[in-house]
């Protein structure tokens, strides 16, 4: 469970966020949608203490994120899968190496680490591209390189932020059912996107935010 | 790991993730450094003479060092007393000196044995036998107490020089002198040169580590946001600055000891043309091993410091 109390940040004299009262349960699914610069990324920034709010709380299954000193952010960090609106891929690497690096980083054998770096990509379809440079993929496919990459080390959270920012509507509809599939399997997900008429096919929670405040949040 | 979906018992023990993150940071630093061959060469070039100048500065103060006591034993002054003078004052002028506290010891030459020995010397001593009078005076060996100044010598002289019964005063190995100076300065001088070639070496070091880290900033950017701690971020950088000193230190050992070589032949002539047993020192164990060590230390320490500074721009943007 996520939850939100009274969370303002300020940039100068310019509030991203303003109050913000929110709750995500444990094993939903939600969208986070209002214009850029209604602070949906602020939201998801604070989330995983890239950024510290001016004021409020947040609390992640009852823990108080201010509390959690700096050393202890990065293992805080990895209880969250997250997916970059330009998937954020390494072209130094093959794709195998990049949907591992949580693995190396979570400190896992290189055989289990391999086991499911496969399983990752079965799960998004790019098994065959195991080898392959992400540079010579399409955009749909480094996309779900990048869900793969956030997924593979089991995530309690997955976090995505425009997932599907550049993808047509066809490839976009099935980034979501990939997120869908891996919510049903009891994985919270949390995904900040403006693709309304694609998330009103879909019946999730739809968080609305406008200038920072919560404009509304209806619930299917 | 407090996800539930983790399994525990596959995770390995914290050592052998140490050693594995290690392992893959440190082999992954070594294969981009060889994928730029000539950046990499050049970097190792240039701390490689960094390094390789002030040691051989320092290799030759080492090998000069062990000839000037040798010689400075024979820094002495010959005073030569007045022809007329008897043994019995010439012993009451040695009895003077050696009373003084600057001077070390005294001892007589006697004009028969200077004659004896100056015969033996020039190979001339049939024709100094035919002499009907000795020509040489008696001759007192005067060794200044160590260590004298180039002033204090003069003193010295010039206090001898005004005694009863000094004809003159010989004081040709005062070059000496001059060498040990010299070669207390030029230490000096070198351990400056080498702190300011290696300061320069860490400054560019640092430079050339923070492109390698802008780089891969990306690659930070996203590692930091899945959990890589400060240290695992870091480690790679860490390691190849480990390889750009400890690389450069290879390359100057080397350099120093392809000029040991190239120097042997000539140096060790001269050495035999100066009658000295010396020969030249080759840099030996000592030297490589100090140069590879001090450049790994550089290196890494240059990494770690541009590390910082770098993540600490990232942290305040």
């Amino acid at each position: 469970m996520i939850e939100f109390e009274r969370v303002s940040r300020r940039f100068g004299d310019l509030d991203a966020l303003r109050h913000l009262n929110l709750t995500i349960d444990q094993g939903e699914m939600a969208f986070i949608t209002g214009h850029s610069g209604a602070g949906k990324s602020t939201l998801l920034r604070l989330l995983l203490l890239l950024d510290r709010p001016s004021s409020g709380e947040i609390r992640v299954k009852g823990e108080l994120t201010r509390a959690i000193r700096s050393h202890r952010v990065p293992r805080y960090r990895r209880r969250f899968g997250v997916v970059f609106q330009d998937h954020r891929l390494l072209f130094d690497r093959s794709v195998h190496d990049n949907v591992a690096l949580p693995l190396v980083i979570a400190g896992f054998s290189p055989r289990d680490s391999a086991r499911r770096v496969r399983a990752a990509l079965d799960k998004v379809g790019l098994l065959a591209q195991e080898y392959a440079n992400p540079a010579t993929l399409s955009g749909g496919e480094q996309q779900r390189v990048g869900i793969a990459r956030a997924v593979v080390a089991r995530p309690e959270f997955l976090i995505a932020d425009e997932p599907t920012g550049n993808l047509d509507p066809q490839l976009s509809s099935e980034i979501m059912a990939l997120f869908e599939a891996f919510n049903q399997v009891g994985v919270t997900v949390l995904v900040a996107t403006h693709d309304l008429s694609l998330i009103s096919q879909l019946r999730h929670r739809i968080i609305t935010l406008s200038s920072g405040r919560l404009a509304g949040a209806e619930t299917p | 790991m407090n996800s539930p979906t983790g399994q525990p018992g596959e995770r390995w023990n914290r050592a052998a993730v140490w050693r594995a993150q290690h392992r893959i940071a440190a082999h992954d630093s070594w294969r981009k450094l060889l994928q730029r061959p000539v950046a990499t060469g050049l970097v190792w070039l240039m701390v490689a003479i960094s390094l390789a100048v002030p040691s051989a500065l320092l290799l030759t103060l080492e090998n000069l060092r062990p000839i000037v006591p040798d010689v400075a034993g024979s820094a002495q002054l010959s005073v030569m007393l007045d022809r007329e003078v008897n043994r019995t004052s010439a012993e009451a002028v040695q009895r003077q000196i050696e009373s003084w506290a600057r001077v070390d010891t005294v001892r007589l030459v006697g004009r028969e044995q200077a004659l004896l020995e100056f015969g033996e010397q020039t190979g001339l001593a049939t024709l100094l036998a035919s002499l009907d009078r000795n020509p040489l005076p008696h001759t007192l060996r005067v060794l200044p107490a160590l260590p004298v100044s180039d002033s204090a010598l003069n003193r010295l002289i010039g206090e001898l020089e005004s005694l009863p019964n000094v004809n003159r005063v010989v004081a040709d190995t005062r070059w000496v002198a001059r060498l040990g100076e010299t070669l207390v300065a030029g230490e000096r001088w070198v351990l400056a040169l080498g702190g300011a070639m290696i300061l320069g070496a860490i400054l560019a070091l640092a430079n050339t580590l923070h492109l390698a880290i802008d780089a891969r900033r990306e690659e930070i950017l996203v590692v930091r946001v899945i959990g890589g701690s400060p240290a695992f971020v870091r480690r790679p950088f860490l390691y190849t600055g480990l390889y750009f000193g400890a690389g450069g230190g290879v390359l100057a050992a080397f350099m120093l000891w392809a000029l040991s070589v190239w120097l042997t032949g000539p140096v060790n002539a001269l050495f035999l043309l100066y009658d000295s047993p010396g020969q030249l020192q080759s840099p030996g164990f000592k030297y490589p091993s100090a140069l590879i060590l001090s450049g790994a230390i550089i290196g890494w320490l240059a990494s770690w410091a541009a590390a910082e500074r770098y993540f600490r721009q990232l942290e305040t943007r």
